[in-house]
């Protein structure tokens, strides 16, 4: 509490490291205005870390040093990477990039408590989604770089888009998570944190606190129990995907039988 | 005030963090002469044998071998190519092998260590870096999924056929085995109601019932997947010396290969880890180790042994089958993935749920040591019903016959395929055809 009061939202800091992120961006993206001049980009690198040392100081506190510090490394790493992803001109890079800046959200899950989302992030995109991607990309692309990965289309256009949500979000939601509510404060959180157990690690310590253990079983009950049909509904979305792609697969197969009959000489 | 301090929890788990890497390392460095032993064992000839202790004549069954290795390879020039990407080219081992590390954050390499006093420990002291991990299951199954970024990365950054070859056969292999290998953890995690590692081995040694006895056809299923996943022969396409030269590691020298071949060391004591954890009972025994979280030092000593034994004998079986089974052809291995173990492991799956499902009633009905039996005897049924429908089914089966001894009509359809899948050599294959 006396932490937030210190440091109250501060409109400015927070608009122009906005500005500054978006300025970057725009100044490293490939294919802006000025033709990729190399020292360009060192000054667009600049901005963005003045940007992100702006967006870092402007937020709320979390709590205890140990917390702190790895939310920002990891919310850091994230997010570079991410600006990574859509700055580099080889698609392999971009890739590895947004490999990275999953590893940086599944961290941020982490840190927070959300650990079965966390670990789902790797396994799911990491682990799944972007190995196929990279498969893709380097059977599709044993030589060099292809035209289309050396522009990025609207770059000023898209970089505004950007800047004006990030600002939006971070405004509406500092306002949101002012002191919850008495009726949805979690007692053990925040004795927890008056209690000066302020690093990491010792939540773990204690098997009483409900941050600590039994995650995925109250995840599985919430999705079990209130999300039940959601839940249901979007398996059995997958399901029909599922028999979609092996209809379009095999359909595929047999129409190429019956082009390549009628093509071939008798 | 104290916050600059690291709690005993934080300290804790540094040295546990400090034995485990050192423990694996050493392990791994002995391991490589097991393995050497274990191939002359089979050859029927005598393996390393000679290098004891420097300067001296004493030789110590060649005990020094792992150092003397060590530091040969570490001596060694490291050679980076001139047509590799370079940061690729060096971050993929180091990918590799910390990702291979990391898994062991929620591996329990014991049980518990007895309460030591200490303010601010939880009281038994588990052998785990990461006890408040909820999700250790799945935490290794995400982490052994990055592992593939070092090969695949490995593979491209090296700029070479054979190493991009074997990339992406390793990328194939890995992704494909990832699923029969979930499907026979979630019959274990289904059984034991809990993603915990240590929590599975807890209810093992409860019921007495190791998860191999419950669920034979998760075993076999989970064994297969993980000798594929650890890329050990008869699943070592990705290496295939005699194809690919090393395969991803080929353009790599000096102690960036240490680090791939470390890393492939740990794939393999990790899923010796987690067969013995999640299938063998992990540290217990019965009559040796109780099923209570309340021991003495010996007894945290004695579980410690128990799990450590259990593992060595998991990984000389992984190394006898080294010399013992071919390699697989590739297609055979996409087809044991997708047509033999991916089937097996739904059915362990659905059996492990409907005996869950419905032993209240089986106990209700039967009585509780008659119901156990029974719960153990429906999946033993479902594992030879189902071994005898995949080996009459023999999906597995391929066509091996010379192409030209097939009909002539055969042929033609072949090469109207290739004019299909062709349209650049549309031409050619055209008149190949009219030919």
């Amino acid at each position: 509490m006396s932490l937030a009061a210190a440091f109250p939202p501060p409109g400015l800091l927070l608009a122009g490291a906005v500005a500054a992120a978006a300025a970057s961006l725009w100044l490293m993206l490939p294919g802006n205005a000025l033709g990729g001049d190399r020292r360009v980009r060192w000054i667009g690198a600049a901005l963005g870390i003045a940007a992100l040392a702006g967006l870092a100081l402007s937020g709320r506190r979390l709590g205890g040093l140990g917390e702190e510090g790895v939310f920002l490394v990891v919310s850091g790493v994230a997010v570079v990477s991410a600006a990574a992803t859509i700055v580099s001109r080889s698609p392999v890079y971009a890739a590895i990039w947004f490999a990275l800046a999953l590893a940086g959200v599944a961290g941020v899950l982490l840190v927070l408590g959300a650990q079965f989302l966390g670990v789902a992030t790797i396994v799911v995109y990491a682990g799944a989604i972007l190995v196929m991607f990279l498969f893709v990309l380097m059977l599709a692309q044993p030589a060099g770089l292809a035209p289309y990965d050396r522009v990025s289309n609207e770059p000023l256009l898209s970089t505004l888009a950007g800047a004006v949500l990030l600002g939006l979000l971070t405004v509406s939601i500092g306002r949101l998570s002012g002191e919850p509510p008495a009726c949805c404060q979690v007692p053990s959180r925040t004795a927890a944190v008056a209690g000066g157990t302020t690093d990491a690690a010792p939540a773990a310590a204690d098997p009483g606190d409900p941050f600590a253990t039994d995650h995925v079983a109250r995840l599985g009950a919430e999705l079990f129990g209130r999300h039940l049909l959601a839940v249901e509904a979007a398996g059995v979305l997958l399901l029909v995907a599922l028999v979609g792609s092996i209809a379009m697969v095999s359909r595929g197969a047999s129409v190429e039988d019956a082009s390549a009959d009628g093509r071939a000489p008798a | 005030m104290n916050a600059l301090l690291p709690a005993p929890a934080t300290i804790a788990a540094l040295v546990k963090i400090g034995l485990l890497v050192g423990g694996l390392m050493t392990a791994a460095a002995y391991l490589v002469l097991v393995e050497r032993w274990m191939a002359a064992w089979v050859q029927d000839r005598k393996g390393p044998n000679r290098v004891g202790i420097p300067l001296t004549k004493i030789r110590l069954f060649g005990l020094g071998q792992p150092l003397a290795d060590g530091l040969k390879i570490i001596l060694k020039e490291d050679f980076t190519p001139k047509h590799v990407d370079k940061v690729l080219y060096t971050a993929a081992p180091l990918v590799i092998l910390a990702a291979s590390l990391a898994i062991f954050a929620a591996i329990p390499f014991g049980s518990v260590l007895p309460p030591l006093g200490i303010p601010g420990l939880p009281d038994p002291v588990p052998f785990l870096v990461a006890p408040a991990l909820d999700v250790g299951v799945l935490w290794v199954f995400a982490l052994s999924s990055i592992a593939v970024y070092g090969v695949l990365l490995g593979g491209w950054a090296s700029n070479n056929k054979y190493g991009f070859l074997g990339g992406l056969r390793s990328s194939a292999q890995l992704v494909a085995y990832e699923i029969p290998l979930g499907l026979g953890l979630l019959g274990v995690v289904l059984a034991a109601g809990s993603l915990k590692l240590d929590r599975i081995i807890n209810i093992q040694a409860e019921t007495g019932t190791w998860f191999a006895f419950a669920q034979p056809l998760g075993f076999i299923v989970f064994l297969v997947a993980s000798f594929a996943e650890a890329a050990r022969l008869p699943f070592d396409l990705p290496e295939a010396e005699q194809e690919l030269v090393g395969g991803y590691h080929t353009e790599y020298s000096g102690i960036k290969l240490l680090l791939f071949l470390v890393a492939e060391f740990l794939h393999m004591v990790t899923a010796a880890f987690l067969i013995v954890i999640m299938f063998l009972g992990g540290w217990h025994l019965w009559g040796v180790t109780g099923s209570s979280q309340e021991v003495t030092w010996i007894g945290a000593l004695v579980r410690f042994g128990v799990l450590s034994a259990k593992i060595l004998g998991v990984i000389l079986f992984f190394m006898l089958v080294r010399w013992s089974w071919p390699r697989f052809r590739f297609d055979q291995l996409m087809n044991l993935a997708w047509k033999v173990m991916l089937p097996l492991g739904l059915v362990n799956l659905v059996t492990v749920a409907a005996v869950e499902e419905f032993r209240p009633q089986l106990v209700a009905a039967l009585g509780g040591s008659t119901a156990g039996w029974v719960a153990v005897l429906i999946p033993w049924g479902v594992f030879f019903l189902g071994w005898i429908a995949a080996g009459l089914l023999t999906p597995s089966g391929t066509d091996n016959t010379p192409i030209l001894t097939r009909g002539p009509l055969d042929s033609e359809h072949e090469l109207r395929d290739l004019v299909v899948a062709d349209p650049i050599g549309d031409r050619g294959g055209r008149t190949l055809v009219e030919a």
